[in-house]
């Protein structure tokens, strides 16, 4: 793809260049230490433009300067090591401590003598269980508007729940209390807020999970897997465990290697009717197209100095190495919305990020155990709006008959009246025990009306049938701004879990 | 897949008996370890050691006959430890036939031998004092197998995902291999063909042999038309297939079907039997062959390296549950301790930690220490304090299927001092407790009389008929002090205890506990 825009740079004679996401926003690659392998798990930010990083080896750096335009101003101490993997970084001002999220407790670090290096680690929570599996992951959360610090834990080898509490999420109150919050968590990559501060994690595909997924973590609520959910009778704060999905494929056993006897699997728009407390995936990240690996979870809070997506979110990935776009709205009571390609060509995988008030999104990350396209083994790195404004689709809306599409920038309204402009793809996946699954159930919807908005700055699609719990992927090739430009993503993903009254 | 092929070209060596078997082998610092602890080679074979001493011990390289009980050997020499001496710890047996010079910390000797005729495991030791147990080797003699005869190759054109049922397709070029080894001359084609290569392969006896496989692409060997091995699609040959057949003795039909897509070219093939060792079938040589198929999956060591503050590595440690908290103290004295059961799982001298398993891939499994002598003085993630009558009894075990913890305890975490030394801090019912723990003497030399004291200090109430356990086995009473005795024995000191059964005990009481452990000399 780049090479090709390349090419069209070498004659510009005959043609002008597409525009290039690095158009729009620049990445900075930072030095980072010598003396070890800076494979960034999480990231917060400090007082005084300071950032926190703590890593998959066990340490925590204190960045300063990494705000400068000049990358060279950037420098690290070492605050505390020796801790094991840390998947969450969270500052409390409250107190001025830092609280990472590390495999078997939270953990408060306290610097008493104030040397710039931590000296005392006090043990917030370790409620949960470990088993010496390596896929027991914890991955920590910042301070919710509560107070609270959420953590999301990995299920044992991914698949199963052998120790208390794996595949659940946990929240941390102020004084060290563990509430059980949410169950059938699979495979967390992050766990992130919103603008309104509500909760999200991402999930990576698998066993129930036909992709990644971006998940409200409503408290009380099942995400999905349910080899968890043998911990409820711990958990009375939740009420009584949800009835399994599928239950015949779910008793079996995993080990056996056959197709769930019985035909086809079930689907998470059906299951949802008998499994009350189960809650579909907010944002199908669609496998293979979106990402691969769904890690941090990013709001821009920025106001704007982030450019046009004011209070949306980005959401990392570790093996492809790149950031997507995610606008979500609240349809009959639950949370559903559109993801976009956003930004790739970070240097490893992305597992930690977090935006400054300045708009500045840093991400570090590291390629190890699941490979990612970056190619770097590791990296800490800085993602800025040029000040450009890219052509893009801003947000998508669900409507009863159809989806409304905004855009930064006016529409040319020939093509975006146009309806040969547009297509629209419908599927789903099988709400399944089996590992992964192909999109299926595929519909193709006739798009019979596109009405260009007078400010030119939204187009009304009306579009049938719409597919409650499909996903809606909207290619619109053909638009246009008015200045001639195509869209930088010309392709979009919504998932109608409800279609609006 | 896209390893450039010249590497290849360089691994390529043929393995023939009258050439020199050419090994270094070293010896691993503070590890009490050989880094090579399995060697190859033909009978007759002249061999090449190139010895290199990394310790900072003297070891030596003793090369024994098969069956030799070599810890036995060279602990008989304490019988008349000062002829031993003599001798530079050399043991005067007629088992020994080759060996190095006691060699001095990074010192290096080459040693030249010609390889027993006959063939078998002949191991190798280090026989200063106290080595034995752990720094040793086998040097496995075996002659080298048949290769294959009358073999042809058939180069087929197309493009495939997977290997194409060759049977149905017409060849581009056919002919013979003059030096019956297998490989893809890569003056032909780069991309999108495949090769059947056919041969006759001659079993000397009737027995059970082992084919290796490993291609970049696909690739599957047949043996009398029958699949042996298959690593079919496309991948790089980073993995080494295999699997045994039974064969009769006498001729049979080998056939191997290989085909490339696109991007690098490799093609890896042997076969073992029970009497001849791993021998190639092909021209290349798999990088991480080394006389056998097996997987690997060695990372660089990453040894945290103690200076002069303690180290701190919490992580999955073997002997320490799920909690581990290891502690590097300078000096070569190292602890692993456990917040799953609130105490000192294990102690040991030398290097502290490898956190390359941890470190690559995705961090699951248990390290067990890097350095040795190591001692666990109450078995397995075991609680120290205990209400019970009858202290000689079992104390509770750790059941770490549901991920239950010893009831009564709560982790609280551990401070730094000023020179980084932990203090670890956890509640006992209504107790509070602080353990720290200081180092002395060298635990890296020997005869440096490391000694590892550890102070539980003890506020608050405790309930009645509360003990504190220091060690479980058997221990006895020598000289003012209690010994742990295993395989490493430890000297123990603590004001008040007593054994009672297979346990030493103290009271448990508000106050400061000093426990003293050294290792036994």
């Amino acid at each position: 793809m780049k090479r090709f825009s390349l090419l069209l740079v070498l004659c510009p004679s005959l043609w002008a260049a597409d525009p290039v996401e690095s158009d729009f926003y620049k990445i900075t690659t930072f030095e980072t230490p010598k003396e070890t392998a800076l494979e960034v798990g999480s990231i917060d930010l400090m007082p005084d433009g300071k950032l926190a990083l703590g890593t998959r080896r066990g340490e925590i750096w204190i960045v300063s300067g990494a705000g400068s335009s000049d990358p060279s101003n950037v420098s690290y101490k070492l605050f505390a090591s020796g801790l094991h993997e840390v998947l969450g970084i969270a500052y409390n001002p409250k107190d001025r401590n830092l609280y990472a999220t590390t495999r078997y407790e939270i953990t408060r670090l306290k610097d008493v003598d104030g040397d710039g290096r931590a000296d005392v680690f006090e043990n917030v929570n370790d409620s949960w269980g470990v088993s010496g599996d390596y896929h027991e992951y914890a991955l920590g959360s910042r301070f919710d508007k509560a107070g609270d610090l959420w953590v999301t834990l990995c299920l044992t080898g991914s698949f199963s729940s052998q120790v208390p509490f794996r595949g659940w999420a946990l929240r941390i109150q102020p004084d060290g209390t563990m509430v059980p919050a949410c169950s059938g968590i699979r495979s967390p990559g992050g766990v992130g807020f919103d603008a309104d501060g509500e909760v999200y994690y991402c999930d990576n595909q698998g066993p129930w999970h036909g992709s990644c997924t971006l998940q409200h973590l409503v408290p009380g609520s099942f995400q999905g897997h349910p080899g968890g959910n043998v911990w409820y009778d711990r958990a009375p704060n939740m009420g009584p465990r949800p009835s399994d999905p599928v239950p015949e494929a779910f008793q079996g056993d995993r080990g056996r290697k056959e197709a769930r006897p019985g035909g086809d699997p079930g689907r998470m728009v059906k299951e949802r009717e008998s499994i009350p407390q189960l809650l579909p995936p907010a944002v199908y990240l669609v496998h293979g197209k979106i990402g691969n690996s769904a890690s941090a979870i990013i709001c821009d809070l920025s106001g704007g100095k982030f450019g046009p997506f004011a209070k949306q979110l980005f959401i990392a990935d570790q093996s492809h190495s790149n950031l997507s776009r995610v606008y979500l709205e609240t349809i009959n009571g639950i949370k559903q919305g559109v993801v976009f390609p956003f930004r790739s060509g970070f240097a490893s995988g992305i597992i930690g990020g977090r935006m400054d008030e300045e708009g500045r999104v840093f991400v570090g990350g590291s390629d190890r155990g699941w490979g990612a396209r970056g190619g770097k083994p590791y990296c800490f790195e800085k993602c800025e709006w040029t000040g450009k404004t890219p052509f893009e689709v801003h947000e998508m809306h669900a409507k009863p008959d159809g989806f409304e599409v905004t855009f930064t920038q006016p529409v040319d309204p020939a093509t975006a009246g146009d309806l040969k402009s547009y297509s629209m793809r419908e599927f789903t996946y099988a709400y399944r025990e089996q590992y992964g699954g192909d999109e299926i159930d595929e519909v193709l919807p006739a798009i019979s009306a596109a009405k260009v908005a007078e400010d030119g700055k939204s187009v009304r699609l009306t579009i049938s049938p719409l597919t409650k719990g499909h996903v809606h992927e909207l290619h619109l090739d053909g638009i246009r701004s008015t200045e001639g430009l195509p869209l930088l993503h010309k392709v979009g993903y919504y998932t109608l879990n409800e279609i609006p009254k | 897949m896209i390893r450039p092929l010249i590497f290849l070209l360089l691994a390529a060596l043929p393995s023939h008996a009258a050439e020199t078997a050419v090994f270094t082998l070293k010896t691993m610092t503070a590890q009490m370890k050989y880094d090579t602890a399995e060697l190859h080679a033909s009978p007759g074979q002249p061999v090449k050691i190139l010895f290199e001493n990394g310790d900072d011990l003297p070891h030596n390289l003793v090369f024994c006959q098969p069956g030799t009980d070599t810890a036995a050997m060279a602990l008989k020499q304490m019988e008349n430890p000062e002829a031993a001496l003599k001798r530079n710890w050399l043991p005067d047996d007629p088992r020994i036939w080759a060996h190095s010079k006691m060699l001095n910390p990074h010192e290096k000797e080459e040693i030249t031998f010609t390889a027993p005729e006959k063939p078998g495991t002949y191991p190798y030791v280090c026989t200063f004092p106290g080595h034995a147990l752990t720094m040793r080797g086998e040097l496995k003699i075996a002659p080298v197998g048949g290769g294959l005869e009358d073999l042809r190759f058939a180069l087929y054109l197309g493009s495939w995902k997977q290997l194409p049922d060759f049977s149905k397709l017409t060849p581009h070029r056919e002919g013979k291999v003059d030096d019956n080894l297998i490989h893809v001359k890569l003056d032909d084609y780069k991309n999108e063909f495949g090769v059947v290569f056919t041969g006759k392969l001659t079993a000397p006896k009737k027995g059970s042999y082992r084919f290796f496989l490993a291609s970049d692409d696909g690739a599957r060997i047949l043996v009398d038309g029958k699949e042996v091995v298959n690593a079919d699609g496309i991948h790089p040959a980073s993995d080494i297939k295999e699997k045994a057949l039974l064969l009769e003795k006498g001729d049979h039909e080998f056939r191997l079907e290989y085909f490339q897509a696109a991007g690098n070219i490799e093609l890896y093939t042997a076969w073992k039997g029970a009497d001849f060792q791993t021998t190639p079938l092909s021209k290349w040589l798999h990088p991480d062959w080394k006389g056998g198929g097996k997987k690997k999956q060695d990372f660089a060591p990453i040894p945290l390296v103690v200076r002069d503050e303690p180290v701190i590595y919490r992580n999955f440690i073997q002997g320490a549950g799920n909690r581990g908290i290891g502690v590097g103290y300078p000096g070569g004295i190292n602890i692993a301790w456990s917040a799953e059961s609130m105490n000192l799982s294990l102690l040991w001298r030398g290097a502290f930690i490898d956190a390359s398993r941890h470190w690559n891939s995705r961090g699951g499994g248990h390290q067990a220490p890097l350095g040795y002598d190591v001692i666990k003085p109450t078995g397995e993630v075991t609680p120290a304090f205990f209400v019970t009558d009858k202290p000689d009894a079992e104390w509770p075990k750790w059941d770490p299927k549901n991920g239950l913890r010893h009831e009564g305890f709560a982790w609280k975490g551990y401070s730094l001092d000023a020179k980084r030394f932990p203090t670890f801090r956890y509640t006992w019912n209504e107790a509070e407790i602080e353990e720290s723990y200081t180092a002395e003497g060298d635990g890296n030399k020997p005869g440096g009389a490391p000694t590892l004291i550890r102070t539980v200090k003890i506020t608050g109430p405790l309930p009645a008929n509360a003990w504190f356990r220091l060690a479980a086995g058997p221990v006895e009473a020598r000289d003012a002090a209690f010994v742990l005795k295993g395989a490493t024995s430890c000297r123990i000191t603590a004001a008040g205890a007593q054994i009672t059964g297979q346990n030493l005990v103290i009271p448990a009481k508000p106050g400061t506990l000093t426990i003293t452990y050294q290792w036994a000399q």
